[in-house]
């Protein structure tokens, strides 16, 4: 693929490292001469140097024929105006923006970027669950954060034990994916039964995430 | 009328004082709080700190009530972001954003935003007080004829010049789109989007304003 990436900081460097590394072919637009010459010497990369708020920056960095352009620079209001001039100008299918204030995704969102990326927010996330010690936890979320993969470990009491899986009322939209017990991996049938120290491995929309908890745990939080 | 200005430098707090002095509602809001001495102590609309695309901050200002939305920070994409809020999460009726760089005060005015590029103008106006002779493209209006600025809605869409123009009275004479300005022939027909640039009799606006449901 083309990739256009807007924004040559730590998020944009390392962005298209890895995207170079899978031989896709990357352009990178950055405002700063110092650190264009930086990532031209360390990388395969073409480095346009110059605004990407700036439509003729955009065309000369070939905008028109890329497939993606990703605008991950630190400040909102141009990854938002670098998504729209890519669209509009350009008529590129896919944007995706970096959202530095959690506050802004849902302008993001309102204004036409495709798919915002609130790094803020899936680090808050991450680091809340490492901290708070919880049973429950999130191990990816995608189609933009609305479905959840989650491992739960089943307590003692959990309200659950004991019982088959035909016999537990999930929640709309969630389904129990498998069940790790000491080694074995098992896929759950109607009449798996589950047992107190399973680890539990769900898909769930991210709006019965609770209750799915609330279920497996027996607490509501 | 209820007015929220962003950004409260020369021009926006020139315009607030203005507006105010009329005895419109005014609120201000800028970033910087130091801003806000540039109004004076005969300013008696209400001031707020922070970003003029801050939701939260917009409602506190009364967005939801606003007649119109004024964006003239020193940053285009503040404005246009700011502008864009207001207008299509907000639905403020009158919304406008100041835009220095031409490129993008073009790309934005044809997208449907009401934009005002100061570079633009004055570079313009400095134009035509230099070539004298010149004819001035903003010096267009008088008491008889005006020109009027209009987006093709819906019950536009479709129609060509020749069923739009009224002889005598009302006459397109440029169509702006996102790929430029063109000028229309008879038989050019309309683009949901387009803006159209018509020279208008003054004596006849309101029968044009009843036309177009303007």
């Amino acid at each position: 693929m083309h990739i256009l990436i807007v924004g040559a900081g730590k998020v944009g460097y390392f962005l298209a490292k890895r995207l170079a590394e899978s031989k896709h072919v990357v352009t990178i637009v950055e405002k700063d001469k110092s650190i264009c010459t930086e990532i031209a010497k360390e990388l395969e990369v073409l480095v346009v140097n110059g605004d990407g708020c700036d439509p003729r920056i955009l065309e000369e960095a070939g905008a028109k024929r890329m497939d993606v352009v990703a605008a991950v620079t630190g400040d909102d209001e141009d990854n938002l105006i670098i998504c729209q001039l890519a669209k509009e100008v350009f008529h590129l299918k896919r944007t995706v923006g970096r959202v530095n204030n959690p506050q802004n995704e849902h302008t993001f969102a309102e204004l036409g970027v495709d798919i915002p990326v609130d790094a803020t927010k899936i680090i808050a996330k991450i680091i809340e669950e490492e901290v708070s010690f919880s049973d429950f936890v999130n191990l990816m979320s995608f189609k933009r954060g609305k479905l959840a993969i989650v491992r739960v470990d089943l307590p003692l009491d959990s309200p659950v034990i004991n019982r088959a899986v035909k016999d537990i009322p999930l929640p709309k939209d969630s389904v129990l994916i498998s069940i790790l017990r000491k080694e074995a991996v098992i896929i759950p049938k109607g009449d798996t039964i589950l047992m107190a120290g399973d680890d539990v491995i769900a898909l769930t929309s991210v709006g019965n995430e609770p209750q799915l908890l609330n279920l497996l745990v027996g607490k509501l939080e | 009328m209820y007015i929220i200005i962003v950004g409260c430098g020369r021009v926006g707090s020139e315009l607030a004082g203005l507006l105010s002095s009329e005895g419109h509602d005014v609120v201000v809001i800028d970033k910087n709080p130091l801003a806000f001495q540039r109004l004076g102590n005969t300013f008696n609309g209400l001031t707020l700190v922070g970003n003029g695309y801050d939701l939260e901050l917009l409602k506190r200002a009364g967005i939801e009530r606003a007649d119109a939305f004024c964006a003239v920070t020193n940053g285009d994409n503040t404005n246009l972001v700011s502008a864009q809020v207001a207008k299509k999460i907000f639905k403020i009726p009158k919304v406008i954003a100041r835009v220095y760089d031409p490129q993008r005060a073009h790309i934005y005015a044809a997208l449907g935003l009401e934009v005002i590029s100061g570079t633009i103008l004055f570079a313009a106006m400095l134009r035509d007080k230099i070539i004298e002779s010149r004819f001035s493209s903003y010096l267009i209006e008088t008491k008889e004829l005006g020109v009027l600025e209009i987006e093709v809605k819906d019950n536009l869409v479709g129609k060509n010049i020749q069923e739009i123009n009224l002889p005598g009275e009302f006459l397109v004479v440029a169509i702006r789109r996102l790929e430029g300005v063109i000028l229309p022939e008879i038989n050019t027909v309309l683009k949901a989007k387009d803006i159209l640039m018509a020279v208008v009799k003054v004596s006849s606006l309101k029968k044009i304003r009843a036309k177009f449901n303007l």
